[in-house]
């Protein structure tokens, strides 16, 4: 089982739903986060005052996928959240040792 | 013997039917606690009854008969000595360990008659709680030695102390809750209003009538209204309480949306039996705002009876008073009794002073205006003029307070009928937490506590507030920005914008820009949200699309501030600063292309065509375009059609070399316009003539079209002691007669005389001036901003200090808010941007021309 972690723009956020979703993929977790990638932040004058803005709103969203869906969802997560611009966000994959529904006590890619 | 007996148990049930058959929830609480006594009893008996000098007392909730089905069981093991208690262990671990096995959540204390009033001094609780003692098994002299002796004369000691440390913990209590009743999924135990409410009330009234001898009855001492009052809410609340704790089997109180679903369309629990959850919710609203305001008013009356300090503080607020009204004991009391009876409009002063002054309305006044909603509701549907008190209540420091009474009494509704849509109106979201009239009022709120910003992204959009001439119309479009909700079948925002379309026009403003301002704000309201979660705010398209929508800089300061407020109101535990940052994006990005168009984007033909389809017939509309093309687009957005149409008129009389200046009076202000052929110098001239005149500039707009004509509005307010208050409208003449020579150049500004007016000093911001060039946003010119305290021929000397240093200016947007001036130039020098130099040097000289004279 592999674990997604995404950053992408708080507006593609629908997009990537819509897109997990027509691939048979719909359990995410959402979270609303801000920060900043290389570019790090900038600075912004309003009325005279000068305003650090550093980290910028960002939408993360978690799911766990079996192994062999991997690519499958890593892709689509990509081709939905791209504009090609700065900012687009970035993709991580990390590995889960197993994975437990409370509920049932199911084990496995059967509680994902 | 341990656990239930068939009998003890066929009772629990017979209880439980019952209540299921008839949905008395208050009979269900006195039936299973004469169960539980039974129970007791029976476990007492068995352990401790042959034990002489011990009583199993029922104390706090249990005590008073209130026994909910899975409350706990507040027992009290009453001993002589500590030595009993000690002899008396097994016995007293027996009984316990009996009524644990026997279902029942025992919260068991064992003291001596002394214990009660000497031990844990600051346990207010257990202090209450002892306020409501009654017998349940053993021996009751014990219980008549505490009950008649030790507590009252303990009560009687501390009551001043327990008075004020139970107004502390409901005070925190309430905050938990967000001080309102009106959650979507309230607490119905521990919720404002709620039934710990009507037990406060009924504590402070006890505390404040124990005798010697004697502790009032739970409810013996409430007012009879009150008592009315707490008996219908008790009724209601606990039915439902019941009935939460039979579905869940344990005491959970909370009215989630599947329980509300439970309780109005179960056929079988008939807790409620109103047309569904919608009604019962506003049932339950109904009834919690009536007892949490009950709460407060016993505790603050309590408190000031308690504290000198507050009684004091309460003492001097009756110097408020004035003819209408009298202020007494911190509460708003009509002078003349019967004036909502005879005279209704004083109904809407009432709630401008309680607006101005953040004072509760007395009981009283607000049973008058209750008893009179239908006559009050026939003379605002008659009568005409309410902007004029509604603007100052949506202008003043306590609107929301006010709107808070208004909607409690039911005059809001009688003033927006619409109101009624949205009053306690739950409606399921997954962010939203409070009922669409609750969520109003604190999005009104939100922008009220505005300026008090402390740090971060929230004092950005604090000094965006400042910009807003009028945040009054912001409050109005919030008031009505969600009133669609309660029209089923369409998007929200639609039924809004039709309802506050015809609204303005009975209770809004004159000016039609001002009108239109606010129905936009409640029609767009939803747009910039849209816009931050649904598209790519960095592609121009998308924020050209947006702006083209929003029209001018000024109704997106207001669309920005309403939906800032919309947000926060929402939900305090939403991801708001996430937000924040968003939509500050959103506007800055947006403003930005503002900005750069009010210098660069000109009026062609097909650019304003919505503009030019206001004209009367192809005519006109010939003339409109006419006199349109080449003005900055900025003027055409700024202006309905009829002042378009004004001063085209003045522009067509205007011959080669002379100008034309015209003054009208509007609501608050004078505006004087200016049409004349471009010249250096002459914005200068201009200020430095309305100056000298006695005039003050509220607000200054001034355009180039593209062939040198002039068009320049100022709004000014009379200098007490200058010309423009003292003369009459000859004395006005004289001042355009004045400003005209100017402006053709027949009148030198150095030949001006200036009247020093009697004025006052100015409140300065305290801010050091700010100065600052944008050669950036604008193609074709450098975007100028001051930002400084303002005062008296402030706007005169920034334009001659900008033409002393020999740049034009091509537009200007100035306003002065709250004691600050805030002025953009879009200037240029030899028709091109300002050099680094200019700018470099014209900083000094501008920020110099800021100080002078201040002070």
């Amino acid at each position: 089982m592999k674990k997604i972690e995404a950053i992408i723009q708080p507006f593609k956020l629908d997009d990537v739903r819509e897109a997990l979703k027509s691939c048979g993929h719909d359990r995410l977790t959402i979270y609303d986060v801000r920060g900043h990638g290389r570019q790090k932040g900038h600075k912004e004058v309003y009325r005279g005052q000068e305003y650090e803005v550093d980290l910028l709103p960002k939408v993360k969203l978690e799911t766990i996928v079996p192994d062999g869906r991997l690519d499958e969802v890593v892709k689509t997560i990509i081709e939905a959240a791209r504009t090609g611009k700065i900012g687009d966000g970035k993709v991580f994959v990390s590995d889960v040792s197993t994975a437990i529904r409370i509920r049932s006590g199911e084990e496995g890619d059967d509680a994902i | 013997m341990a656990l239930l007996s068939t009998e003890e148990r066929r009772r629990g049930e017979s209880v439980r039917e019952r209540f299921f058959a008839d949905a008395d929830g208050l009979r269900a609480v006195e039936a299973r606690t004469r169960a539980v006594d039974g129970i007791v009893r029976d476990r007492f008996d068995a352990t401790l009854g042959n034990r002489p000098g011990v009583a199993a007392v029922a104390v706090g909730g249990y005590g008073r008969c209130e026994l909910f089905p899975h409350s706990d069981v507040d027992l009290l093991l009453l001993f002589g000595s500590m030595r009993d208690v000690e002899r008396s262990q097994d016995e007293i671990g027996t009984l316990i360990a009996g009524l644990w096995d026997a279902k029942l959540v025992v919260s068991q204390s064992v003291r001596t008659p002394r214990d009660c009033t000497s031990l844990a001094r600051d346990n207010t609780e257990l202090h209450i709680s002892l306020l409501d003692t009654r017998f349940v098994a053993g021996d009751v002299s014990f219980l008549r030695e505490l009950q008649d002796g030790t507590l009252p004369r303990f009560y009687l000691r501390e009551r001043r102390s327990l008075i004020r440390a139970l107004a502390t913990k409901a005070r925190g209590r309430h905050k938990s809750f967000e001080d309102t009743p009106y959650h979507l999924e309230p607490d119905v135990k521990e919720g404002p209003g709620g039934l710990r409410d009507i037990q406060l009330a009924c504590w402070m009234a006890q505390l404040e009538h124990v005798r010697a001898g004697r502790i009032p009855a739970t409810t013996e001492c409430l007012p009879s209204w009150a008592k009315d009052e707490t008996l219908d809410a008790r009724r209601f609340l606990f039915s439902v309480r019941c009935y939460l704790h039979y579905h869940h089997g344990r005491d959970r109180n909370v009215l989630t949306y599947a329980m509300q679903d439970a309780i109005a369309q179960d056929g079988d629990a008939k807790a409620y039996e109103g047309s569904g959850p919608d009604d019962m919710m506003r049932d339950y609203y109904r009834r919690t705002r009536s007892t949490y305001r009950l709460a407060r008013r016993t505790m603050d009356a309590s408190l000031v009876s308690t504290n000198t300090l507050a009684s004091i503080f309460r003492m001097r607020k009756s110097r408020l008073s004035n003819r209408e009204f009298a202020v007494t004991k911190g509460e708003i009391y009509f002078r003349d009794p019967h004036a909502a009876d005879h005279s209704p409009g004083s109904v809407l002063r009432l709630f401008e002073f309680q607006a101005r002054h953040g004072l509760q309305l007395s009981r009283t006044a607000e049973q008058r205006i209750r008893t009179q909603l239908p006559a009050l509701r026939r003379h605002v549907e008659s009568s005409a003029g309410h902007w004029r008190h509604l603007r100052e209540i949506l202008r003043l420091p306590h609107t929301a307070l006010a709107l808070s009474t208004m909607r409690e009494s039911g005059y809001l509704p009688c003033l927006i009928p619409e109101f009624a849509l949205a009053d306690s109106l739950v409606i399921r979201d997954f962010y939203h937490r409070y009922t669409v009239d609750e969520h109003t009022i604190r999005a009104i709120g939100v922008l009220k506590d505005l300026p008090g910003a402390t740090g971060g992204i929230d004092c950005r959009f604090a000094s965006l507030l400042a910009e807003v001439p009028s945040p009054e119309l912001v409050c109005l479009a919030l008031l009505y920005h969600d009133l669609g909700k309660g029209v089923k079948g369409r998007p929200h925002e639609e039924s809004s914008a039709e309802m506050v379309k015809a609204g303005v026009l009975r209770i809004g403003p004159a000016d039609e820009m001002a009108r239109k301002a606010v129905v936009q704000l409640v029609q767009d309201h939803l747009a910039m949200s849209t816009i931050m979660t649904k598209q790519d705010m960095s592609e121009p398209a998308v924020l050209e699309t947006f702006k083209a929508g929003v029209g001018t800089l000024e109704r997106l300061n207001m669309l920005t501030l309403m939906t800032y407020a919309d947000t926060v109101a929402v939900n305090p535990l939403a991801a708001l600063q996430w937000r924040k940052q968003l939509l500050w994006r959103l506007y800055r990005r947006t403003r930005s292309i503002f900005e750069r168009d009010h210098g660069d984007k000109r009026i062609r033909p097909g650019t304003v065509e919505d503009v030019l389809d206001l004209a009367s017939d192809a005519d006109d509309r010939d003339a409109l375009a006419a006199f349109l093309r080449g003005f900055p687009e900025r003027y055409a957005r700024t202006h309905t059609a009829a002042q378009v149409r004004r001063h085209a008129g003045l522009a067509a009389d205007l011959r080669p070399g002379r100008a034309t200046v015209s003054s009208r009076r509007r609501e608050g202000f004078t505006e004087i316009v200016v049409i004349c052929s471009d010249r250096p110098t002459l914005f200068a001239a201009l200020c430095a003539g309305i100056s000298a005149s006695g005039a003050d500039i509220v607000s200054a707009e001034a355009y180039i079209r593209e062939d040198g004509l002039v068009l320049d509005t100022f709004r000014v307010i009379p200098m007490p002691g200058g010309e423009l208050l003292q003369f009459g409208p000859r004395g006005v003449q004289q001042i355009e007669r004045r400003i005209r020579a100017l402006a053709e150049g027949r009148l030198d500004p150095s030949d001006l005389v200036h009247t020093e007016p009697r004025t006052r000093k100015r409140p300065s911001t305290g801010e050091p001036p700010l100065v600052t060039f944008d050669n950036d946003t604008s193609a074709g010119s450098t975007i100028l901003s001051v930002c400084t305290s303002d005062r008296r021929g402030l706007l005169a000397d920034l334009a001659n200090t900008i033409s002393d240093a020999g740049c034009s200016i091509e537009v200007v947007l100035g306003h002065t808010q709250g004691g600050a001036a805030m002025d953009t130039f879009y200037l240029r020098k030899d028709g091109a941007k300002l050099g680094q130099g200019t700018c470099e040097s014209l900083t000094g000289r501008l920020v110099g021309a800021c100080q002078i004279r201040t002070g």
